[in-house]
């Protein structure tokens, strides 16, 4: 289980606008465990989407990786040409995306769409391809899976189509399965059943996840660890059970409390004050600090770092600074 | 499907009639075809007896209603200045049209699709600003130019290919390519257009994340989204290659409709004109019910109800 399959080290990915650059990801590091769920929250625009765009090689113009390694079974893939990245893109790695329908050629069949990943990654012939394909649709719960094998993604309900998608991610037994917003734009009947059967398939193939979401809900109902990403820099990362129980960032805590609790009859939802800074207003210091409610001046001064803590958490807040004695514990007790 | 067949093709008639009349109408206003008929010094009464015999002197209704009873008979009249039918003069001469617009319409193809898929993957770059300023050249260079330019340099100068008229495949050469070229910067700039915006689609996106190699990224997933489009325009261009069919046709003598429609215009020849416009009417119409069909077989999502 403690085996790391993915490895991102100071992964930073800029974007070179007109009107400047935009870093959009910097200094990223996490591993991804075998078989293991890890969740990356935040809201639009801190860099989860771009991080994992940036795992298969996948960002497009104008943006582009500028630094770090992204080590995949210890091979790293910010080096491949495009040749190997290319054996490796749904077959080791594999996507599923947020909008099902867009996320699918609408002018080919969905068994043609299956199939075109099996063949380029399997020594299979037509027909075997398509029973496979067939194979995997009832896998992933498609009623009448021989007959919507030659239907267009159009003919299909949201659900289906993500199913579609699921189907076509796990044909060839991905090492990694990254799944960027799968059920937001689904109903939330059917976001039970695409998460249960992501569940499945993950126990099933013991895949490993990167999920990629804004939904706490998902996020507690699926993760084994989360990462919480504000501004293009992850800010916490924690096992999912402490992280639900004591958060410690400031931005975490301000998310776990807008999130509407059953328990608490209140009047009104709390919020984290303010929007997110556009990248060109990001601020100096902690990217937080314009709408953190215990902003200090050193806060404005400097970025904290992102320290490990010694219950294993990771916390880039100055309020949990180890004094010198604290952090020399650290790094006995590791 | 069937339905909408049905009525696409009841839909012509109306549209047949309105042509035909505005047709009649500009042809009854551009003056009198005895005036050029008879010689000059005619007498008065000669012209008369002769818009007599032609039925020229009634009131407009009365000659209007007359050519249209004739017309659902299938009857055109006959030309002033040949004394043929003029139905089957315009038919004789409709293949060579066909054969000059579709070899222009390959022209245009072979030209268009590898110029815009190229500038569209080599976007912003110094191939694309050439291929871009290119296709504007070519649609801003009239037909009729461009023909005299191309005979002078190429039948004249350099005596490649024949001056003019129909006959070997050699006699196609100029004309297709005067005809084609606007076409070509017309579709190049489309499928550039049309390609750049599908490459951020989110499906380029996926197929990428599969694995999929450049060129079936380009050619399987981009490019017959990219026709959907394109096709819709080309469909409406279809009478821009009619009416550039008539200029190609005039400045290379090439015995097509579009030149027998000129030559009959200047010669005042009702009967010519009116079946010469009516069956290039029928065709732009046929066209571009055919282009309509053509959806279906690129986009499953259309359906015809």
């Amino acid at each position: 289980m403690s085996e790391p399959l993915l490895e991102v080290k100071s992964l930073s990915t800029h974007f070179f606008t007109e009107d400047g650059i935009v870093p959009s990801v910097r200094n990223v590091s996490f591993t991804v465990n075998k078989g293991e769920i890890v969740a990356i929250v935040g809201e639009s625009g801190c860099g989860k989407s771009v991080t994992s765009l940036s795992i298969l090689q996948l960002v497009s113009k104008p943006g582009r990786i500028v630094g770090g390694e992204i080590l995949f079974n210890g091979m790293d893939l910010t080096k491949m040409t495009e040749r190997e990245i290319r054996k490796i893109r749904g077959n080791k790695i594999s996507m599923i995306f947020q909008e099902p329908l867009t996320s699918l050629n609408p002018v080919f069949t969905v068994g043609n769409q299956i199939t075109e990943t099996i063949r380029l990654h399997q020594a299979v012939d037509k027909e075997q391809a398509k029973k496979l394909a067939i194979e995997l649709l009832k896998t992933v719960g498609m009623p009448n899976p021989k007959k919507q094998y030659s239907s267009f993604p159009h003919q299909l309900s949201g659900g289906m189509r993500q199913r579609v998608m699921i189907a076509m991610a796990l044909s060839c037994n991905p090492e990694l399965l990254i799944a960027d917003e799968p059920t937001t734009a689904l109903d939330v009947t059917i976001q039970v059943q695409v998460l249960n059967l992501l569940r499945k398939a993950q126990r099933k193939f013991d895949t490993s996840v990167i999920l990629i979401t804004h939904d706490l809900g998902v996020v507690a109902e699926m993760a084994d660890r989360v990462i919480v990403m504000y501004g293009g820099e992850i800010v916490e990362q924690n096992d999912v059970y402490n992280l639900f129980k004591e958060p410690k960032h400031p931005y975490t805590k301000g998310l776990l409390n807008s999130t509407p609790k059953i328990h608490q009859l209140e009047d009104s939802l709390e919020s984290i004050e303010g929007n997110v800074p556009t990248p060109e207003n990001m601020p100096a210091g902690c990217k937080f600090n314009t709408r953190c409610p215990f902003a200090m001046q050193k806060c404005i001064e400097n970025n904290p770092d992102l320290e490990r803590k010694g219950d294993g958490s990771y916390i880039r807040c100055w309020l949990y600074e180890d004094s010198e004695q604290e952090k020399a514990e650290a790094v006995v007790s590791l | 499907m069937r339905k909408y067949l049905i009525r696409r093709l009841l839909q012509i008639i109306p549209v047949l009639f309105i042509i035909t009349f505005v047709v009649f109408v500009l042809v009854y206003k551009a003056g009198d075809p005895v005036a050029l008929m008879l010689p000059e010094d005619a007498s008065e009464s000669d012209r008369a007896a002769m818009r007599e015999a032609l039925g020229l002197n009634e009131p407009f209704l009365v000659q209007y209603f007359s050519f249209v009873g004739d017309l659902v008979k299938g009857d055109f009249g006959t030309s002033f200045r040949s004394n043929q039918e003029a139905l089957p003069l315009v038919l004789e001469r409709l293949p060579a049209t066909l054969e000059l617009a579709a070899a222009s319409m390959i022209v245009a193809i072979i030209l268009a699709i590898p110029l815009g898929i190229y500038s569209a993957r080599k976007q912003n770059t110094l191939t694309d600003l050439f291929i871009t300023g290119g296709s504007v050249l070519g649609k801003a260079m009239p037909n009729f130019w461009l023909g005299i330019i191309l005979i002078l340099l190429f039948a004249v100068n350099v005596q490649m290919f024949p001056v003019s008229g129909r006959g070997s495949l050699m006699h196609l050469v100029l004309p297709a390519i005067t005809l084609g070229t606007g076409i070509a910067a017309e579709m190049t700039r489309l499928i550039r257009s049309s390609m750049l915006e599908i490459f951020n689609q989110d499906y380029i996106r996926t197929a990428k994340s599969k694995g999929v190699s450049n060129s079936v990224l380009v050619y399987k997933h981009a490019f017959r989204n990219s026709l959907i489009p394109v096709v819709t325009i080309m469909g409406l261009q279809i009478s821009h290659l009619v009416s550039g069919a008539l200029i190609t046709e005039t400045v290379f003598a090439w015995p097509g409709v579009g030149q027998l429609l000129i030559q009959a215009v200047n010669g005042r020849d009702m009967a010519v004109v009116q079946a010469a416009v009516f069956v290039i009417a029928l065709l732009v119409i046929i066209v571009n019910l055919l282009t309509d069909l053509a959806y279906r077989l690129l986009d499953p999502r259309i359906h015809y109800s």
